[in-house]
């Protein structure tokens, strides 16, 4: 029960070896190669996803860039138009003034010649009063009475015409 | 009960007796089923890791990968960072011998029933560590190892190179023994059903322990080496 052969023990070591060989080729081979392929994979997808991050946010902050840019160029232009529009509207109104100004002014100097004319008109037809109640005064002979009478009418007259 | 025992303990060994050196080059019968277990091993494996694929694995693929990762962290844990090496090794004598243990189910003779097939894996084993102690120590630093923790103690260092191999050889082999044995007095005694059950415990469970033990104290061997 007890008694060994060496050549079955050198059988035994030769069979275990022979068969973690095997093992160690085809069982814990083959598994290490799908891992390591799997692990490989994983990297890819990780330095894939990284690199899709970064591109993401370079382009987001791209785009943030030409957003603030797009801010500044509506100031720009609102104030562009901002001005222009005052500068209309100064215009306008200083356009505006002048010519009321000037409206004014034609219209004092019509009413003065306006009224030149009706003095002129107002001065004749007193000359010719003048002139009608001297002729009519040198007409008739005239006594203080007549001469009261006179100035009455001619006063009258004058009245009259005047209305 | 005398004649079982005696046909069990006493039959004659050799499956090709070699007419030289008195039975010394005798392959024995045990050796013979060791190479049927490796077969079926081999067939299992090459059948079990056919066609692997990285996407879409098989239920097959998946427990391949689960067992292997499974035993690797089993005797990995065993053996300590340094000797993280040796992992494979471990899990092929632990799945090695906990199926030679197993093959008692199939009413066959365990080949770890025999003093040889447990002497050429102690002897494995203690090639294993001192080959691993060396490998990490150089030769120097590797002798003067008998010499911890003080050289009064080199003689026992020196005898531990034989205690460990015989030690675990006769472990191995005297459980497997003493399980057949009971076994088959249980037979002798109650034939039927009882045997069925106790041979859950000692061929399943039994042998996994062995495994497990022999593999566990090779392990820390090992670790004690590389340290």
């Amino acid at each position: 029960m007890l008694n060994i052969s060496l050549l079955s023990v050198g059988c035994t070591i030769f069979n275990l070896l022979l068969l973690f060989f095997v093992a160690k080729k085809f069982l814990f081979g083959r598994v290490d190669a799908i891992l390591v392929k799997r692990m490989e994979e994983v990297d890819q997808a990780t330095s894939e996803a990284d690199e899709a991050e970064r591109q993401a946010l370079s382009t987001k902050k791209e785009y943030e860039d030409k957003i603030a840019s797009i801010d500044v160029e509506k100031e720009n232009i609102l104030a562009d138009i901002k001005k222009q529009g005052y500068e209309e509207y100064e215009r306008i109104i200083g356009d505006a003034k002048k010519k009321g100004e000037q409206i004014i002014t034609e219209a004092r100097h019509n009413a003065e010649v306006e009224n030149e004319r009706a003095k002129e008109v107002y001065a004749a037809q007193l000359t010719d009063m003048v002139i009608d109640a001297a002729s009519k005064i040198a007409a008739t002979k005239h006594s203080s009475e007549d001469d009261k009478k006179l100035y009455d009418k001619f006063i009258i007259e004058a009245g009259v015409n005047n209305e | 009960m005398k004649e079982l025992l005696n046909e069990l303990l006493k039959e004659d060994k050799a499956f090709i007796h070699i007419p030289y050196g008195n039975g010394l080059f005798d392959i024995y019968k045990s050796v013979v089923i060791t190479w049927i277990v490796i077969g079926i091993l081999f067939l299992l494996i090459l059948f079990l890791t056919r066609d692997f694929k990285v996407h879409n694995i098989s239920k097959r693929q998946a427990a391949v990968e689960s067992f292997v990762m499974w035993i690797r962290g089993v005797t990995g844990g065993m053996l300590g960072d340094e000797g993280v090496r040796y992992q494979d090794y471990m899990a092929v004598v632990l799945i090695f011998i906990a199926a030679s243990n197993m093959v008692g189910l199939f009413g066959v003779t365990p080949p770890t029933m025999d003093l040889t097939v447990t002497a050429g894996l102690s002897l494995m084993s203690i090639i294993l560590v001192e080959g691993a102690g060396l490998r990490k120590k150089g030769l120097g630093k590797w002798f003067k190892g008998f010499a911890e923790p003080m050289p009064v103690i080199a003689p026992m260092n020196i005898l531990e190179l034989a205690i460990r191999p015989l030690s675990l050889c006769m472990r191995l082999f005297g459980n497997i023994l003493g399980a057949t044995v009971i076994m088959e007095l249980i037979k002798h005694v109650v034939p039927i059903i009882f045997p069925a059950l106790l041979s859950v415990y000692f061929d399943i469970f039994d042998g996994a322990i062995q495994a497990y033990v022999f593999v566990f104290l090779t392990s820390l061997y090992i670790k004690e080496a590389v340290e």
